[in-house]
């Protein structure tokens, strides 16, 4: 597939200190996306590596086409997980120069990778051990000299290989509900930095961009997460929010922008960042933000909540179920709860249903239809779409696979896709 | 199926080099000399992809040092691209002046573009600039008390003994053939092509002086620091290219960048003026190849390769980020902005695969090693840089330090670059 991946697949040997490249041959053998990723994790299995990937849109204008995946075997479970790369990690890790990336074994000391333009650095992380996330992510971006590097790392809790541990992307979290920070955290990973300055090429580039508008003007461009609220079937929560937040933001190339800047150290009405230095935090996790608000937390003392889960490298989805049983609003107490935090297999969830793991992460009903739920989730890491964006509607689906032409030159049958795993 | 690669790819694959490009090859190819010296700018490195685009691999890049050592000697065109005139100019000195005019008088072609077309007008003639006169014209883009700038204020006007020289606009122009390029091939279509225009001069001919392209109208995509149909008034018509003979070669002077690679007629122009030159010349110069000292152990070879892309790679995302930033630095009277960092670099990423594929003919790991240690330092330097930036201290010293070294490496690569594609062409 000489479109929309440029790179070799880059696997890295932790416990040797080594690098090498191989070619990308799994998107042409298996599919592309989660697909090629699975068949890297079943080529490298012996050697229980994490594979990091994207998506066949990632990276482009397609709407929505931010998803990047990180698979792995969940200590939660034992099971093959994968995990999202949202934000701007999925498009970065596109952009690096590397259709995918194997990570294997263990390293002797604490190593982060850092992956530019095609080029591989395993790079001493030493001083970045018991850094939170936060800190790990500006030492990062101040040493390599640029804000835009996505940093995908783990917090104390991945270091400790705790459970309920998370990678997360920048400051803000990520929805890795597999626990796959843990095994950042086993092979003394503490980070992968990502920053490419490259261009994808495309079949058909006009035909591509052109349907790619359509699509966006088509999709609806709203703020907040009453669209993914209604599609969960939990109550909005964007009034619950609304004393506290300060702006929207979207993921890569995502027509909406329901990631909700909220400010609890400055009022919200201060528009500049002149103020305090970390006014307050964005939240990304409309399920965890549920969750919360569903135990009577008050939303300032959640997205404290989160702030602190998302620092420590936890993971918020769990982590906000676990703490939902008891709202807290004293900031000390809330970081005291937050680092006692232990994976919350045991925790019921607030309607009194278990979890239930499947490749895509827990599965919780009442929340949507299980079907709907995998057939977003199969499309979505496939094409490197949100399957959140595609769960919630206003994208044409049929379309997007149409879209698989110009991009790439290939044919792509959604019926084949649910085949694929 | 487009081409891959983005803009700068689609330029590259114009059908109009192809036919420059087996002209050209027909006879022994002109060597030449590219000025990267003092007060040169970036603008040098689009030289370097117009040569490349025309199968011109025999290339060096020369400062006033080999200038004035009698380096022109051993080139049949020489090019010189934008910058700081002044700097140029006393750098050169008349000595440097003397030079030229040699080298020009004794066959050879002078190619000036901006900066380098202000420097040998007969007309600009108040100090540094008088011992310089390879082109009888003037520059009309200068009086006493210009009018104040709609935009661009810190790009608008340069110093010029009592007098100013300003830029009534500053982008995409549109150039028409004048009587010395009827029938040229780039004119063919439209009757005009597009440009650039970057503070280069507005001309006038003197009565030896061919003009081979008038500014035939402006353009959206460019910036009027003057009203847009006072700006049309002034340069509608006017010369924009000049050739001139002197002694048995040939100067040209072009207010307009007609090497920059995002237009590849403007690029076809200037090809077509230096064939016409070199097709009555080539007789008297002789393909060589440089001489290979045997290939080096090819391990040390991608060893070095890979260091010189990794801190290049790093180096370019330090300068993206800094492209963010609201600075720009005045050295000398030449104004940069953060953008011209990653300019130099992506002159040499774009050509890192090529050096790749043909590391087997790499015989020169001194140099690789050299270039490998600059692009380290200079990934230190745009560090340090963005570090001073962002803490808001002043700059400056840094900033210069880093362009000087990136035109240093930038040489230094293009240099091997083109050594390897000459030895590529020759076998």
């Amino acid at each position: 597939m000489d479109s929309m991946y440029h790179g070799d697949v880059l696997i890295v040997d932790l416990a040797a200190g080594k690098t090498e490249q191989v070619d990308f041959v799994e998107a042409d053998e298996a599919g592309p996306g989660l697909a090629a990723g699975l068949a890297l994790y079943d080529r490298h299995g012996d050697a229980d590596p994490l594979v990091f990937g994207s998506g066949l849109f990632t990276g482009t204008p397609v709407p929505g086409a931010c998803l990047g995946f990180v698979v792995g075997r969940s200590p939660l479970n034992g099971d093959l997980a994968v995990s999202p790369l949202g934000m701007y990690a999925g498009a970065e890790m596109k952009l690096s120069g590397f259709s995918a990336v194997v990570v294997k074994g263990a390293s002797a000391k604490p190593v982060y990778l850092w992956l530019h333009d095609g080029v591989a650095d395993l790079l001493d992380a030493s001083s970045l051990s018991g850094m939170d996330t936060w800190q790990t992510t500006d030492a990062i971006r101040k040493d390599m000299g640029e804000s835009l590097i996505q940093v995908i790392s783990i917090g104390p809790a991945g270091e400790a290989k705790s459970e309920a541990a998370a990678f997360s992307i920048n400051y803000w979290g990520s929805g890795d509900s597999a626990a796959l920070g843990a095994v950042m955290g086993a092979k003394n990973l503490k980070a992968v930095a990502l920053r490419g300055l490259g261009m994808l090429d495309a079949e058909e580039p006009e035909e591509l961009y052109n349907a790619a508008s359509e699509l966006i003007k088509s999709a609806p461009a709203e703020r907040g997460f009453k669209r993914i609220c209604s599609a969960l079937g939990a109550d909005d929560i964007d009034g619950w929010l609304k004393p506290i937040a300060h702006r929207h933001r979207s993921c890569f190339a995502c027509p909406s922008a329901c990631a909700t800047f909220v400010k609890y150290n400055e009022p919200p009405s201060v528009l500049g960042s002149e103020g305090v230095e970390e006014p307050g935090m964005l939240v990304t996790s409309a399920a965890a933000a549920i969750w919360l608000k569903d135990g009577g937390w008050d939303a300032e003392a959640a997205c404290r909540a989160m702030e602190a889960m998302a620092r420590a490298g936890v993971d918020m989805l769990r982590g906000a179920r676990e703490l939902s049983a008891e709202p807290l609003s004293d900031a000390s107490e809330i970081t005291v709860a937050v680092k006692e935090l232990k994976g919350a297999e045991e925790a019921a969830w607030p309607a009194g249903e278990a979890i239930e793991y499947g490749l895509f992460g827990p599965w919780v009903p009442p929340l949507a239809s299980q079907d709907d739920w995998l057939a977003a989730n199969r499309a979505g890491y496939v094409l490197g779409i949100c399957p959140t964006c595609l769960l919630a509607g206003g994208i044409d689906t049929g379309r997007l696979f149409e879209l698989c032409g110009p991009a790439a030159g290939i044919e792509l049958d959604p019926a084949a896709v649910d085949g694929m795993f | 199926m487009a081409v891959p690669g983005g803009r700068l790819a689609r330029a590259a694959s114009d059908p109009l080099f192809e036919r420059f490009r087996a002209e050209f090859a027909s006879g022994p190819l002109p060597r030449v000399a590219v000025f990267v010296g003092a007060g040169a700018s970036h603008s040098w490195i689009w030289f370097a992809d117009l040569l490349e685009r025309l199968g011109l691999f025999a290339v060096s890049f020369i400062d006033e040092q080999a200038v004035l050592s009698g380096d022109l000697g051993e080139f049949d065109v020489f090019m010189v691209g934008g910058g700081d005139t002044y700097a140029m100019a006393e750098s050169l000195g008349t000595a440097g002046a003397a030079e030229l005019e040699t080298h020009v008088e004794g066959g050879g072609f002078y190619f000036g573009s901006c900066a380098g077309a202000y420097l040998v007008l007969s007309g600009v003639d108040r100090e540094p600039f008088a011992p310089f006169e390879l082109v009888n014209g003037n520059i009309l883009n200068v009086m006493p008390e210009p009018p104040e700038p709609l935009c661009l204020a810190h790009k608008y006007l340069a110093p010029y003994g009592e007098e100013w020289v300003f830029h009534p606009v500053y982008g995409e122009v549109e150039l028409g053939p004048g009587p010395v390029s009827n029938g040229f091939k780039c004119f063919e279509g439209r009757g005009t092509l597009a440009s650039v225009l970057f503070g280069g001069p507005i001309l006038s001919a003197g009565n030896d002086g061919e003009v081979a392209a008038v500014y035939s109208g402006l353009t959206t995509r460019a910036a009027y620091p003057w009203p847009e149909d006072e700006a049309a008034r002034f340069v509608t018509g006017r010369p924009a290219v000049i050739r001139a003979r002197h002694g048995e070669g040939t100067a040209v002077a072009s207010g307009p960048h007609l090497e920059h690679p995002l237009f590849p007629r403007a690029n076809a122009l200037a090809a077509e003026l230096v064939w016409r030159h070199w097709r009555s010349r080539r007789g008297n110069s002789v393909r060589r190849a440089p001489g290979s000292r045997g290939a080096a152990e090819s391990s040390e070879v991608g060893v070095l390769l890979q260091e010189i892309k990794r801190q290049v790679s790093n180096a370019r995302i330090v300068g993206f980020g800094l492209e963010k930033m609201p600075v720009t630095w005045r050295i000398g009277v030449k104004v940069w902005e953060p953008e011209k960092i990653r300019m130099f670099l992506d002159s040499a990423w774009r050509r890192l695969p090529c050096l790749e594929e043909n590391r087997s003919r790499m015989d020169d790991t001194t140099c690789l090693a050299a270039l490998a240690e600059g692009y380290s330092r200079v990934t230190g330097l745009a560090r340090s840089l963005r570090t001073k930036v962002e803490t808001g201290e002043d700059s400056l010293e840094e900033a210069t330090s880093l362009l000087s070294s990136l035109k240093e490496l930038t040489a230094k690569f293009l240099t091997l670059y083109f050594r390897l594609r000459r030895q590529e062409d020759v076998s």
